[in-house]
C-alpha cells in the first residue's frame, strides 16, 4: 500500500473511530450482559453467601462468617470425597499422560489412514460423559458384561464377579472410563507439538548414530514438554470435575464418591446451599491451584532452554 | 525415515491395540442394541451377535409399545430426543452468533475497555461451571425459568461463549487486515466487511467453534439435571434412569447409546479437521 492511501486510511480511521467505538460497544453487548448477568453475578453471588447460612428449610439467612468454611474441616463424608477425588486425579493424570504420550509417539509414526486412525481415537471424546458411563457401566455388569465375558473366556474366576463391590477396584473402574473419556484430549494436544518439530533434527541426529528411544528422549520429550503440561493441566481439572462417570456408575456410594457429587448432595439433596457454594470455591481454588504447579514446573524446566 | 519390519508391525500392533480400546466399547455397545436379551447372559461371550432383533429400537421407538414405570419409554425417549436437539442447536446457534459479533468488535474495533472486558470473559473458561450452579438455580427459579428452553439455552451461552470467543478472536486476528483496509478504502461499512468479508473467510473458525458448542451442549449431563428435570429433559438426563436400582433394561440402554452416539460420531467422521483445530486452540491456552 503507498503512503498516501495509508495516511488516507489515518484520517479515515480517526472519523470512523467514534462510530467505531459505539459499535463496538453494541457488538460485544450481548457478551457482556451474557456473562455479567449468568456468570460474574453469581459468582459474586457465591462468594457472598457462602458467608451465610442459606437453608431453604431455615427461615432468615444470617451472617456466619468463615463458619461454612470451618465446617469442612470436621465433615467425614467431605475428606473422604477428597481422598477420592485425588486419586481420581492422581491415577487418571498419571495413566492419561503415560499412555496419551505414548498412543501420540505411535499415531505420529503412521503413515497411511493418519487420520482415520485420529478420528477413532477422538470419539469417545466427543461422546456424552453420560453414554461413556453406561457404555461400561454394561461392559462391567457382571452376569452379562464384557469384561467378566473376556476373563471367564481366558480361564479366570470371574464368573458374576462384582466390581463394585470393594473400593479398590471400584475406584479403578470408573478412573478407567475417565481415562477413556479424556485421553483422546491429550493424544491431540501432543500429537500436535510432536507434528510440529522439524524434521531435519532427527535426519542430524540420525547421522551422528542415535537410536530411535535416544532420538525420543533427547528430542522429541524435551520439545513437547510444554504440550504435556497444558494436557496434564486439562487432565487435572477435568479429573476434578469427575462427576457423570462416578454419579452414573455408583450413584452416592461413599466408595467413590468425589467432591463434586458431594457438592451436588450438600446441596440439592440436603439443601445446605451456602455450604455448597464454599464448597465449589474451594474446589475451583484447589483445582487451579493444582494446575498452576504444573505451568510453574514447566516454566521453570524449560526457561533456560 | 526407513521402517524395519519387526518396527512396522510393533506399531501396527501398537494401532490395533489402540483402536480396540478407542472403539471397542461403543462397538459392543452398537451389537448388544441388536441382539435379543435372551442372549446377553450367553457364556462363552460371544463377540459377533449370534441372533439380530431390533425389538430394542421397537421399544424405545414406540414401533411396539412398552411402558416403564407407568410412561412409555418411547414417548419419553422421542420427547427427551427432541429436547436434546432443540437446546443443543439453539445454544449453538446463539454462542456462535454472539461470539462472532464480539469476537470481531475485540480484534479490529476500539472501544473503552476492550482489553479488560476481553480479558474477564476469557478467564471465566478457568472457572468451573458449578461455582455458579447454585445461584443461577435461585436466580432461574425466580425468573420461572428453571425446566425451560431459555433457560438451559441461557445457561449453554454462558457456559460455552468464553472458548467460542477465544477460538473466533485467534482466527480473526489471523486473517490478512489489507482486505479489510482495502474493503474499507472503497467505502464498505463495517457491518458489511464483517458479513460479506470477515465471516465468509472465518468459515473454518465458525465451524470448529460451532462444534465445540455443539458436544458441550449435547454432552451436558449435572446442568441439565438441575435446570431440565422434566419438560425439557434431554438424552443425557433420560439414558440412566433407564437403570433403575432393581432392574436395569441393558437393551434399552444400548439402544438408546447408540442414539446418543449417532451425532457425536458422524461430526468426528466428517467435522475431524475442524474439530482436531478446535480443541487445540480451545486447550493451548
Amino acid at each position: 500500500m503507498t503512503a498516501v492511501t495509508a495516511i488516507n486510511m489515518e484520517r479515515k480511521r480517526g472519523a470512523a473511530s467514534n462510530g467505531d467505538a459505539i459499535l463496538g460497544l453494541i457488538m460485544v453487548a450481548p457478551i457482556v450482559i451474557t456473562m455479567a448477568a449468568l456468570v460474574f453475578f453469581p459468582l459474586i453471588d457465591t462468594m457472598w453467601d457462602s458467608l451465610h447460612r442459606i437453608n431453604p428449610m431455615q427461615p432468615g439467612t444470617p451472617f456466619i462468617g468463615a463458619a461454612n468454611y470451618t465446617n469442612m474441616l470436621t465433615d467425614s463424608d467431605l475428606r473422604a470425597s477428597w481422598i477420592n477425588t485425588f486419586i481420581y486425579v492422581v491415577i487418571a493424570v498419571a495413566a492419561e499422560t503415560v499412555f496419551g504420550v505414548a498412543a501420540a509417539a505411535l499415531i505420529n509414526q503412521v503413515k497411511f489412514g493418519r487420520r482415520w486412525l485420529l478420528a477413532a481415537v477422538v470419539l469417545p471424546w466427543a461422546l456424552p460423559g453420560v453414554v461413556n458411563a453406561v457404555i461400561w457401566m454394561w461392559i462391567y455388569q457382571p452376569g452379562a458384561g464384557l469384561l467378566n465375558g473376556i476373563l471367564t473366556t481366558l480361564g479366570l474366576p470371574f464368573d458374576n464377579h462384582v466390581w463394585f463391590n470393594d473400593r479398590v477396584s471400584a475406584i479403578i473402574a470408573v478412573t478407567v472410563v475417565h481415562v477413556w473419556r479424556m485421553m483422546p484430549l491429550t493424544i491431540v494436544i501432543v500429537l500436535a507439538a510432536m507434528q510440529s518439530i522439524p524434521e531435519h533434527l532427527y535426519e542430524a541426529a540420525r547421522i551422528d548414530g542415535a537410536g530411535r528411544s535416544k532420538m525420543f528422549t533427547s528430542i522429541t520429550l524435551p520439545l513437547i514438554r510444554g504440550a504435556i503440561a497444558i494436557a496434564m493441566t486439562n487432565a487435572t481439572v477435568s479429573a476434578f470435575n469427575l462427576f457423570d462417570e462416578a454419579w452414573v456408575l455408583t450413584s452416592s456410594s461413599l466408595d467413590t464418591r468425589p467432591v463434586l457429587i458431594q457438592i451436588y448432595l450438600e446441596t440439592f439433596q440436603n439443601l445446605h446451599f451456602s455450604y455448597g457454594m464454599a464448597l465449589s470455591l474451594v474446589v475451583t481454588v484447589v483445582s487451579l491451584l493444582v494446575s498452576l504447579l504444573y505451568v510453574l514446573r514447566v516454566y521453570h524446566t524449560t526457561r533456560f532452554d | 525415515m526407513h521402517q524395519s519390519w519387526p518396527f512396522r508391525i510393533m506399531i501396527w500392533l501398537g494401532v490395533a491395540v489402540l483402536l480396540l480400546w478407542s472403539l471397542g466399547p461403543v462397538y459392543w455397545t452398537l451389537v448388544s442394541s441388536i441382539t435379543p436379551a435372551a442372549d446377553f447372559s450367553a457364556r462363552p461371550i460371544h463377540f459377533f451377535p449370534q441372533n439380530f432383533t431390533l425389538n430394542h429400537f421397537e421399544r424405545l421407538l414406540g414401533i411396539n409399545v412398552d411402558r416403564i414405570g407407568g410412561v412409555e419409554v418411547w414417548k419419553q425417549f422421542r420427547s427427551a430426543l427432541f429436547n436434546s436437539v432443540v437446546s443443543s442447536l439453539a445454544a449453538t446457534v446463539f454462542c456462535v452468533a454472539i461470539a462472532a459479533l464480539g469476537g470481531y468488535a475485540f480484534t479490529r474495533l476500539k472501544f473503552p475497555g476492550r482489553r479488560p472486558l476481553f480479558i474477564a470473559v476469557v478467564a471465566t473458561i478457568a472457572i468451573p461451571g458449578y461455582a455458579v450452579l447454585i445461584p443461577l438455580y435461585r436466580l432461574m427459579i425466580g425468573l420461572h425459568m428453571v425446566d425451560t428452553f431459555v433457560g438451559i439455552t441461557l445457561i449453554y451461552i454462558s457456559a460455552f461463549l468464553p472458548l467460542a470467543l477465544w477460538l473466533l478472536r485467534s482466527v480473526f486476528e489471523s486473517l490478512p487486515i489489507a482486505l479489510e483496509e482495502a474493503a474499507q478504502l472503497d467505502g464498505a461499512g463495517r457491518l458489511y466487511i464483517l458479513f460479506r468479508i470477515v465471516l465468509p473467510l472465518a468459515a473454518p473458525g465458525l465451524t470448529a467453534a460451532a462444534i465445540l458448542t455443539f458436544l458441550g451442549a449435547w454432552g451436558q449431563y449435572m446442568v441439565p439435571l438441575i435446570f431440565s428435570p422434566t419438560q425439557t429433559k434431554p438424552l443425557t438426563v433420560l439414558i440412566p434412569e433407564f437403570a433403575t436400582k432393581n432392574f436395569i433394561d441393558y437393551g434399552l440402554i444400548t439402544a438408546a447409546g447408540s442414539i446418543a452416539i449417532i451425532i457425536p460420531a458422524l461430526v468426528v467422521v466428517f467435522l475431524n479437521r475442524y474439530l482436531i483445530s478446535g480443541l487445540l486452540a480451545g486447550s493451548v491456552k
